[in-house]
Order: C-alpha cells, then sequence, then structure tokens
C-alpha cells in the first residue's frame, strides 16, 4: 500500500517534469504545443546514447540531457515556433503534431522502433525495506531529485527578478512589453527551459515510462491532463495534478487493472465537473 | 529649443482600420503637453502608437534626434518612452512592489522616490495587484511608468473615474513630477479644466487629426475652441471599465 504511494509519487514526479514546461508556455504565450513530448523523447534518447554507447556515468547524462533538450527546444523555438504564435490554436495543433510524427518517424528510422532502456548504475538498482515500506532506490533519486527542482522553480518564479518579469508577462504580454520586458525572448528563454525539464524528465522517467518512437503520442494525453488539471497560473498547480495523476495511475493499474487507464479518465472528468478552470486555477483571473 | 520627442505625420490603427491619419507632434526637454478630444476620438491610439503597441501605417516617430520608429515596444521603453496605460493594466499576480521592481531601470526614480511620491504604495508595497482600489492601481499605474526612468511619460487619462479626493492627490504627484521634477510629459483628458494648468502646451484631436495646437494658458482662457471639440462639464457620464477591487 504505502509502496504504491511510493511508486505513484515518483511516477508523478516525472511526469511534472515533463509537464510543467508544457504549462507555463501555454501560459505565457497561449501557445498548444502537443510536440513538447518530442523533446522529451530527445532528452531520453541522449541519455540512452550517452550511457549505453559512451560509458558517460548516468548521473552526469542527466544534465546533458537536459541541456540537448534545451538548445532543440531554443533552436525550435527561434526557427519555427516563433511564427505560430499569434495563429490561431488550430494552427498551432496543427502545426505541432505534424512535429509530432515527424519525431516519431524520424526516431523510428535512426534507433528502430524496439523500446530502450537506459543501463542504471548498480548502486541505483534494487529496494530496500524502511520501518516496512518497499522503497526502491532509483524512484528514491526521482523524488529527490524532482522534489529538489520542483522547489527551485517555485522559488525562481516567486522571489526572482526573473520570475516577476515572465509573471507579468504572462498577466499581460502587450503591457509587460511597453514597460521595457523583452516577451520574446523571455518566452524563448522560457521554451528552452521547458524543453530542458522534459528531457531530463524523458531521461529520468525511460526506466518507469518506457522509451520508444511512440513516447511523444502515448504520453500526450498525460501531460495535457496536468496541464487541464493543474492549470497554467502557477507551478504548485502542475505539480500537484501530476501527483495526483501519478498515483491514481499506479494505484489503479494495481488494484483495478481491467479497468487500466480509465482510472485517471475518470478522475479527470471528475475534477473537471467539479472545477471546470482546474484544480487550482485562480478564482476569475482576467 | 531641443526636440525630445517628434512625431511626424503618424498614421496609426487596428488591423486594417486607419484611426489617426496623419497627426504630428513635438515635445520639448521638461515640457508638459495636454492631449485632449471627446470619446473615440483617438487619444488613446496616438499614445499606444508612440509606445508600439499599434498598427503603424505610416510616419515616424524620433525620441532624442534617433529614429525609433523600427524598434519593438519594449526598445521603445528603454529608448526612454515611459507608459501609463488607460486600463492601468496592474499585473494582478505581483505584489505592489513586484510590479514596480519588474520594470525598473537604473535613473533618479528609484523605489524609494516613488514611495515618498505615493506613500500609499509603500504600506501596500506586499499587497497583490488585484487587491488594490481603483485610487491605489492608477498611483501604481503612475509610479511603474515612473520607475521605468523614461525621458518622456505617457500618461493615458490617468483621472478616470477616480473619486475628488484621490484626484486631488493624484494631481499633486503629478504637478510635482512634471513641474518639480521637469519630466517632460503627455497628458491625455478628456476633461480640459483639470490639466491645462499643470501642461504647458496643448493639442486637441478630432476624429484622428489635430484640430488645436498650441499655449495650454491660451486654451484655457478660449471658450469657443473649448466648447467645440472638448467636454468642458465637471460632471461626465462614468464608463464601464474594470472593476476596481476583485477577488
Ligand atoms: N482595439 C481596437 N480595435 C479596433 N478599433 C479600436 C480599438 N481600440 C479603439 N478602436 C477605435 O479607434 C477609435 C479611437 O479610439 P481611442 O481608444 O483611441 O479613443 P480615445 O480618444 O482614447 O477615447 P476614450 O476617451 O474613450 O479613451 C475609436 O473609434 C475606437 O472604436
Ligand atoms: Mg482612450
Amino acid at each position: 500500500m504505502l509502496t504504491i504511494l511510493f511508486d505513484g509519487i515518483a511516477y508523478g514526479m516525472v511526469l511534472f517534469m515533463l509537464a510543467c514546461g508544457l504549462s507555463v508556455t501555454l501560459g505565457l504565450m497561449n501557445l498548444v504545443n502537443l510536440a513538447h513530448g518530442a523533446f522529451a523523447m530527445a532528452g531520453g534518447y541522449c541519455a540512452v546514447v550517452l550511457v549505453n554507447r559512451l560509458g558517460v556515468p548516468f548521473l552526469a547524462a542527466l544534465p546533458l540531457a537536459f541541456l540537448a533538450s534545451a538548445l532543440i527546444g531554443l533552436a525550435f523555438e527561434r526557427t519555427l515556433y516563433r511564427h505560430v504564435h499569434r495563429k490561431s490554436h488550430l494552427d498551432q495543433v496543427l502545426f505541432t503534431i505534424g512535429l509530432v510524427f515527424m519525431a516519431v518517424v524520424a526516431v523510428d528510422y535512426v534507433a528502430g522502433s524496439s523500446q530502450v532502456f537506459v543501463q542504471l548504475p548498480d548502486y541505483l538498482q534494487g529496494r530496500f525495506t524502511l520501518l516496512g515500506v518497499g522503497i526502491g532506490r532509483y524512484r528514491l533519486l526521482i523524488i529527490v531529485l524532482c522534489g529538489v527542482i520542483a522547489v527551485a522553480l517555485q522559488l525562481v518564479l516567486m522571489r526572482s527578478r526573473f520570475g516577476s518579469r515572465l509573471r507579468a508577462a504572462v498577466d499581460d504580454a502587450r503591457v509587460a512589453q511597453g514597460l521595457g520586458i523583452n516577451v520574446g525572448g523571455l518566452f524563448a528563454a522560457t521554451f528552452a527551459v521547458g524543453s530542458g525539464l522534459a528531457g531530463l524528465g524523458g531521461a529520468l522517467g525511460a526506466e518507469i515510462l518506457g522509451l520508444d518512437p511512440s513516447f511523444p503520442l502515448k504520453y500526450m494525453v498525460y501531460f495535457l491532463v496536468v496541464v487541464t488539471v493543474g492549470g497554467t497560473s502557477s507551478i504548485t498547480g502542475p505539480f500537484l495534478a501530476s501527483l495526483i495523476l501519478g498515483i491514481s495511475d499506479v494505484a489503479g493499474k494495481y488494484y483495478l487493472p481491467d479497468l487500466g487507464a480509465f482510472v485517471i479518465y475518470t478522475i479527470m472528468i471528475a475534477v473537471l465537473i467539479w472545477r471546470p478552470q482546474g484544480l487550482f486555477a485562480r478564482a476569475a483571473a482576467r | 529649443m531641443a526636440e525630445l520627442l517628434a512625431v511626424d505625420e503618424l498614421r496609426a490603427g487596428y488591423g486594417k482600420a486607419v484611426v489617426l491619419s496623419g497627426v504630428s507632434l513635438s515635445l520639448a526637454p521638461g515640457e508638459a503637453l495636454a492631449v485632449l478630444g471627446r470619446n473615440g476620438m483617438g487619444k488613446t491610439t496616438l499614445i499606444n502608437a508612440i509606445v508600439g503597441v499599434t498598427q503603424r501605417f505610416g510616419g515616424r516617430i524620433r525620441l532624442d534626434g534617433r529614429d525609433i520608429t523600427a524598434l519593438r515596444p519594449d526598445q521603445r521603453a528603454r529608448a526612454g518612452i515611459g507608459w501609463v496605460p488607460q486600463e492601468r493594466n496592474i499585473f494582478r499576480s505581483l505584489t505592489v512592489e513586484e510590479n514596480l521592481t519588474a520594470v525598473a531601470r537604473d535613473g533618479p526614480w528609484s523605489l524609494a522616490k516613488i514611495y515618498d511620491l505615493f506613500p500609499r504604495l509603500a504600506e501596500r508595497r506586499q499587497n497583490f495587484g488585484g487587491q488594490l482600489s481603483g485610487g491605489e492601481q492608477q498611483m501604481l499605474a503612475v509610479g511603474r511608468g515612473l520607475i521605468v526612468n523614461p525621458r518622456v511619460l505617457l500618461l493615458d487619462e490617468p483621472l478616470e473615474g477616480l473619486a475628488p479626493i484621490v484626484v486631488d492627490e493624484l494631481m499633486r504627484a503629478l504637478r510635482r513630477v512634471i513641474r518639480d521634477e521637469g519630466m517632460a510629459a503627455i497628458l491625455v483628458e478628456q476633461n480640459a479644466r483639470k490639466v491645462l494648468s499643470v501642461t504647458d502646451r496643448a493639442l486637441i484631436l478630432e476624429r484622428g487629426s489635430v484640430v488645436h495646437a498650441g499655449d495650454s494658458a491660451a486654451l484655457r482662457a478660449n471658450r469657443e475652441v473649448l466648447e467645440a471639440h472638448v467636454s468642458v462639464a465637471q460632471a461626465r457620464p462614468e464608463r464601464a471599465r474594470q472593476p476596481a477591487v476583485s477577488n
């Protein structure tokens, strides 16, 4: 029981890493980026190549996966995404879903369609028992690492000048820009960090979620659930939504295996009927 | 006198609609200009076109001799355009202090000086933008425009919809900024009586064109022109606007 909770939290933490960038870019630029999962996949495959082929230590591969996805994200933002900022949501959906299919096919061509794993070092394998709870070493690492990053993100957003400029731009991009905030540059930086975090999530989550070329499609639903339920106005909303999603998905698959993924859809529908603005949306924003 | 801001035959509007059909004006350092005109005559469009957030169809804008026509709004702000938008547009998820520090730039207008100008803001520094009264929001909007440390401050109907006692308080602050500190400013108003005593020159807009330009003092005495183009009545209908206090 507590072990399931523990695994669910680890799972939710990975989902948060994967989805938090999406919620910020959606909130900041009203940009629907369905290809967000492709940046996560890039980070995952980057870690696979670094660790399995080049023998880079696992813990060193994580920041490299972040960096790789952030750079790819930045390149795409500056060359492609900037042209769809002011387009309709339908255009954005069509454009980014196109990117997803291209990414799926490209990775399939280069790396093959079978599932890949990152070789974990010995010290991260296995479980130990603490107070009767089975604790996987790797999942513990995920929880600690993602927890630290989530706190750091929250501090940057709420305490730093960068964070206040970002929130100002989310509140009112036109006026923020008229008062000297370079909203385009801010967005590119945020997009890069969000893609980087997705890449980190892809690298960390390969073990738990499985990694193959269809990754961006398979987990698109999860990202969208996190964003709809958590809202786009804070870090805490998506964070709690990810935890709820992770725990209920793990518990659902354990206790009600026949229902499969329907557990999370049922919960999402219930939440959205109860709070159509999302669980943690600011009351009457705008 | 040297020119600080020069707007030359500016044509601007929204989408395909042209609202301003060739407006020119100039401002010297330390000078204040009133822009008057009734509802919907293009005052806000003029301000927003100088800020750079409308569609431009023609004309040029120079600041300190530098052509800023091609610059983005944020680059214009850094070049020295300060903006107090008509709807105030306080950042709601930022505190009062963050509203100021987020856009602050080095210069004489520091956080301490803004708080000295508006002591009410200092008391409310930890409150969020959405928790302020209308008057406090306006003070914050003015402070936020000042702390960018602009060469010229553009104020779009800063007295609109405020209680008389708050209007007096704001006018005192604006007089201090413009007259004592010598900040060059463009002050948009519908009600001429309120602002003509603070400004040096005045300009009247009608349907996107300048129909009168001249000395503030002379215009104040010229009932004929005022009655033809500007509302001089004390009371005017309150227009719908976003509620000052929410949540
Ligand atoms: N966002 C917009 N899109 C299209 N037309 C607009 C927009 N904003 C204003 N207009 C039109 O432009 C014209 C000038 O409007 P503007 O807001 O500049 O007037 P104003 O003089 O500031 O009026 P007020 O005293 O009511 O603030 C009006 O006819 C208005 O309908
Ligand atoms: Mg106006």
